[in-house]
């Protein structure tokens, strides 16, 4: 791997913003490839952040400035991707179920599936039913995740589920789904899938993506 | 006992300029048109969904907010004293899951295990405020109506509820009404105290802002019961997250106010904190105890009534990290002066409800409450006369068959609820650790301890309420 590239790498470990969007132009000047500087460059970085963080050596806030150096850089190398090369690992749909006001959890969710390379759409908290299917209908991602602290709102994911049945959804995508009170027993009632945090969120997604 | 200081007055004076420039620059962000409709009506600057607070209305309003007050059983023998500091125990809310009893596995909640656990708590000599675990065998939509009224049929103790969505709030105060005879009754003598979440930070929700207006204009006692954690929902410092959260309450209270003068309100600490190399939500210590003595100096301040949560932990089991988290976050704001200690009963960050933590913790409360209560220092109690003459009585002599003695005996000492105090033989011919003592005691309790009932026309009515926020959402 080139140097320029460590370096890029180093910086999104670093989190250090200015420096990932300065050397991911640097690499561009110097004729490294937009898909060379995404993979060997700022995605390795993050994946380095994405280890520690698993074993407990790097702390949330840390792991959110190298998702902020990440997404420097990317806007530097984005706009000159060709058109239909792939620059991430999948789409997800975020909310937080109907009337749940938790979004913390969803959050962290969100900044590490972003992190390890998906594009994440939030629809936000207390997202009425119709509206998570109408969020589908627009943004077609690969997953829907669904997010609920309330014993009173997890039953809004039921309801998701039949909606996008109804819809002739239910077959593009896939649901995932997480909060303090859900566990996978009641993931399989609507046929989703369960995990208990944001590392395993990850993970998760990365399985239905190659399922 | 002299309050313990962890914070100088000075200090205080500070956290409170903060928290009003927070509400006179920041404001607070609404949701509901009718909450701002309201403040507006008050006279607080509106401006789209900001609310600010000028500073002469703060003072106003918490000026106006009482000191003391009291909320009671439905059997009036039960009184919570609010602003008197006594460290009253509540039972934890919100716990989706329970160790069951037989088997000590995490399992869900249901509507049964939520009667046995108020049953347990109207047993037990230190638990003074119940609040309910969270049933998922129940229609969502009714669920909180329908866990008031297992609390009214099941504990004659005070209650404390939390209103989940405004939708809720009428049939909720309609149950509670029925449990004493009438609206004007409750309103008289409330049986409950109803909490309300801002969303932190600085905001307040639709269902809560609507939820604290109808309390209000219901006239029933108010909590405000923000729950920023640090770094996440609040900034990074324990000072900043109180001070942020302080100004939450505060905004609630002064608009209590404004609505009211002098509605009983209640401010409800909660900041948490975050496994930071996680990102789990943590209850434990040592934080938590800070942070809560720091937030009920801030009322004792204010001169307003507070709870925080006391009996919280991170440990899943009973264990030894268990008991020493719960006791150094319920010692700690005891000790700074604060009317309710709040989440006895509760496991794993407020996840798990257990009954061997329930009565751990209704012994804890009895030890604080020893403390509370101090040592007076007088004649009588240094007792110089009694020792001067045991001394010059001649060898061999001792205090046992002192008067003195005899007068102290029953009121010096303080009495364990299950705590092992035997020699080691007798200890060790059954060799119990506390869970096990404590899980015994719990089936004794659920065996034997029947609940005094409503009377037939009272549980009429309460299950007449509970059907209509039944079919209310069919
Ligand atoms: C902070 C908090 C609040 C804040 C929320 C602020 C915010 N912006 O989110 C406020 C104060 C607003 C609040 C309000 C209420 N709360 Co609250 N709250 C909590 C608390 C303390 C922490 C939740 C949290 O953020 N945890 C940290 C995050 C990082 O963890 P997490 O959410 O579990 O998420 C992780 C995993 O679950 C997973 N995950 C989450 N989502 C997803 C999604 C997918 C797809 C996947 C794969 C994984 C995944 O990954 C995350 C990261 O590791 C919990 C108690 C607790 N210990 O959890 C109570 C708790 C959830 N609340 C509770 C209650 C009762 C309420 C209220 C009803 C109280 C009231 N006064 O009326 C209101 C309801 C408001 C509403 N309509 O939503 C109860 C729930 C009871 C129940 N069984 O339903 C709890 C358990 C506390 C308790 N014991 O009472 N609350």
């Amino acid at each position: 791997m080139s140097r320029i590239l460590r370096e890029i790498a180093d910086a999104v470990e670093a989190g250090e913003v200015d420096d990932a969007r300065e050397l991911a132009q640097e690499a561009l000047d110097d004729g490294e490839s937009p898909q060379d500087i995404i993979n060997g460059g700022l995605l390795a970085g993050m994946e380095v952040v994405g280890k520690y963080f698993k074993n407990g050596e790097m702390f949330v806030p840390e792991v959110l400035q190298s998702a902020q150096a990440l997404d420097a850089g990317m806007q530097v190398v984005k706009p000159l991707l060709a058109q239909g090369d792939v620059t991430n690992k999948g789409k997800v749909v975020f909310c937080t179920v109907n009337g749940d006001l938790h979004d913390i959890g969803k959050k962290l969710c969100i900044m590490l599936l972003e992190g390890s390379g998906y594009e994440v759409v939030d629809i936000g908290i207390n997202v009425p039913t119709a509206d998570v299917v109408a969020g589908v209908k627009e943004h077609q991602p690969d997953i829907l995740a669904m997010s609920a602290m309330l014993t009173t709102t997890m039953g809004a994911m039921d309801d998701v589920a039949k909606a996008l049945k109804d819809a002739g959804l239910d077959e593009s995508v896939k649901v995932m789904i997480g909060g303090a009170p859900l566990n996978q027993d009641y993931a399989d009632r609507f046929a989703a899938y369960y995990s208990d945090d944001a590392v395993s969120c990850v993970n998760l997604a990365d399985s239905l993506m190659s399922a | 006992m002299k309050f313990y200081e962890y914070l100088s007055k000075n200090e205080l004076g500070q956290m409170h300029e903060a928290t009003l420039q927070l509400l006179e620059n920041t404001g607070i962000y609404a949701t509901s048109e009718r909450f701002l409709g309201k403040c507006a009506e008050l006279g607080l600057k509106v401006d789209g969904h900001r609310v600010y607070f000028p500073r002469a209305l703060v003072e106003k309003g918490l000026s106006t907010a009482p000191s003391h007050f009291s909320t009671w059983g439905r059997d009036k023998k039960y009184e919570i004293k609010w602003g008197e500091k006594k460290a009253y125990n509540h039972t934890c809310v919100g716990t989706p899951f329970i160790l069951d009893v037989e088997t000590g596995r995490k399992r869900d909640v249901l509507m049964k295990d939520l009667e046995d656990f108020v049953r347990v708590a109207d047993a037990l000599p230190n638990t003074d405020i119940v609040s309910c675990i969270f049933p998922q065998d129940v229609p969502t939509h009714a669920v909180v109506t329908m866990q008031t009224a297992a609390m009214v049929k099941n504990t004659t103790k005070p209650l404390r509820i939390c209103i989940e969505s405004a939708h809720e709030t009428n049939f909720i105060i309609d149950v509670l009404a029925a449990a004493v005879g009438g609206m004007d009754e409750l309103r008289a003598n409330p049986i409950a105290y109803l909490e309300i979440s801002s969303v932190s930070p600085l905001s307040y929700a639709e269902g809560p802002g609507n939820g604290l207006i109808d309390v209000v204009e219901a006239g029933l006692p108010l909590g405000v019961i923000p729950c920023p954690m640090m770094g996440a929902t609040g900034p990074m410092t324990l000072i900043g997250c109180v001070t942020m959260h302080n100004a939450e309450i505060v905004a609630g209270i002064v608009i209590a106010q404004l609505l009211r003068q002098g509605a009983p309100v209640i401010m409800s600490p909660r900041v948490t904190f975050m496994e930071m190399s996680s990102g789990l939500g943590l209850w434990a210590a040592p934080e938590m105890g800070l942070a809560a003595i720091a937030s009920a100096q801030m009322a004792l301040y204010y001169d307003i009534p507070c709870t925080v949560t006391g009996f919280s932990c991170a440990s899943k089991i009973n264990d030894e990290q268990a008991a020493f988290e719960t006791f150094y976050n319920s010692f700690l704001p005891a000790v700074g002066g604060v009317d309710v200690l709040g989440a006895s009963g509760s496991l794993d960050n407020a996840l798990i409800s257990s009954y061997e933590k329930l009565i751990m913790d209704d012994e804890i409360t009895s030890m604080i409450q020893r403390t509370l209560r101090g040592d007076a220092v007088n004649a009588d109690t240094l007792a110089v006369e009694v020792v001067d003459a045991v001394c010059k009585a001649g060898a061999g002599s001792n205090f046992l068959s002192q008067k003195h003695t005899l007068r102290h005996v029953r009121t010096e000492l303080w009495q364990p609820l299950v705590s092992d105090r035997q020699s080691y033989g007798a200890w060790e011919a059954e060799a119990k650790s506390y869970p096990d003592r404590a899980r015994e005691l719990a089936k004794k309790l659920l065996a034997e301890h029947r609940t005094d009932p409503l009377s037939p026309d009272a549980l009429a009515k309460v299950e007449a309420a509970v059907q209509a926020a039944i079919d209310a959402g069919e």
